[in-house]
């Protein structure tokens, strides 16, 4: 019982946690996309060209490595749960 | 004068150090000179101090609880720096289950053998190391909970922390993670809402404005 209690609320705390850090890391990449954009055109360049680049940027990211990376969050708590019980027993 | 606001700062940071220091593992070097059971009544508010029933069984208002006296010569502050001197110790010896704090400890039974394998008398000593969390407590009868023993040589054995270094890095990358995460919260959600909101606000002030001095421009001329 106390397992079905742990694993609920483990998922629930961790997805907070991945839910969080993916809009982070999204918001973080965006902006760079945006700070890149802006050191290539001084002048602002075209509006459309301008979010074509970035939402282009976020496509990319999208399918990236670097993106399922975040999936550790549920994968390193489960791993170091599995070593603890192991250690301890 | 502290303001009020440093010294709620000060209790939150004390309650927090007080929680790690109850929950994270340390290391006692100690001779065990015998081990016991007693039935403990857990009916009394101190029971928050005690773990839930052996996994597995029923919850009771009393049951047994095995207890591991020892003579402790050595005892290190969160693992890092010998605090107290020599003097007797219990321990209990309870399964932590699934529950909180998170050992996944279920061989009560196999450390209490292990405990009664290394009993030894003061003429011929033979030290342990005992990993627990928890605090000895006279006044309210509560024991730290051992979670393994490792036999050593000599009760100066040099002993490192690694879970608890490990843990105050990883405590320090998620504290300053958190902080990131906020900042560029409030640089990317807040602060535009705000300005969005504030260029609104300017904006019917302006149409106010301009709608009064029509108003009076109207007034005016007749």
């Amino acid at each position: 019982m106390s397992f079905i209690r742990l694993v609920l609320f483990g998922f629930l705390a961790l997805s907070v946690i991945y839910v969080s850090l993916s809009v982070y890391f999204r918001s973080v990449r965006r902006e760079n996309l945006e700070e890149d954009w802006a050191e290539n055109h001084p002048d602002g360049g075209d509006p459309s060209e301008r979010s074509d680049y970035i939402e282009r940027g976020m496509a990319e990211y999208a399918g990236s490595i670097r993106k399922r990376l975040v999936l550790l969050v549920y994968i390193v708590p489960i791993a170091a749960i599995a070593v603890i019980q192991y250690l301890t027993n | 004068m502290p303001s009020i606001k440093s010294i709620i700062r000060i209790v939150l940071f004390v309650i927090f150090g007080a929680f790690l220091h109850y929950t994270l593992p340390q290391h006692d070097v100690v001779r065990i000179n015998s081990t016991e059971i007693i039935r403990q009544d857990l009916s009394g508010w101190n029971k928050v101090f005690y773990a839930n029933g052996d996994s597995g069984n029923a919850e009771q208002t009393t049951r047994d609880l095995r207890l591991i006296n020892t003579v402790r010569k050595n005892t290190l502050f969160f693992g890092f720096y010998k605090t107290g001197g020599e003097e007797t110790m219990v321990y209990r010896n309870e399964d932590t289950g699934w529950i909180w704090p998170p050992y996944f400890k279920f061989d009560s039974s196999d450390l209490q053998a292990e405990a009664s394998d290394n009993i030894s008398q003061a003429t011929n000593p033979r030290w342990v190391v005992i990993t627990h969390y928890g605090w000895r407590n006279r006044y309210i009868s509560i024991y730290p909970n051992a979670i393994s023993i490792r036999p050593v040589d000599s009760p100066d054995v040099r002993i490192i922390p690694w879970f608890n270094i490990f843990f105050f890095v990883f405590l320090l990358i998620a504290f300053l993670m958190v902080r990131a995460m906020w900042r560029q919260f409030v640089e990317r959600t807040v602060d535009p809402a705000l300005t969005s909101a504030g260029n609104r606000w300017d904006e019917v002030e302006a149409e106010y404005a301009e709608k009064k001095s029509r108003l009076r421009r109207f007034f005016s001329k007749k």
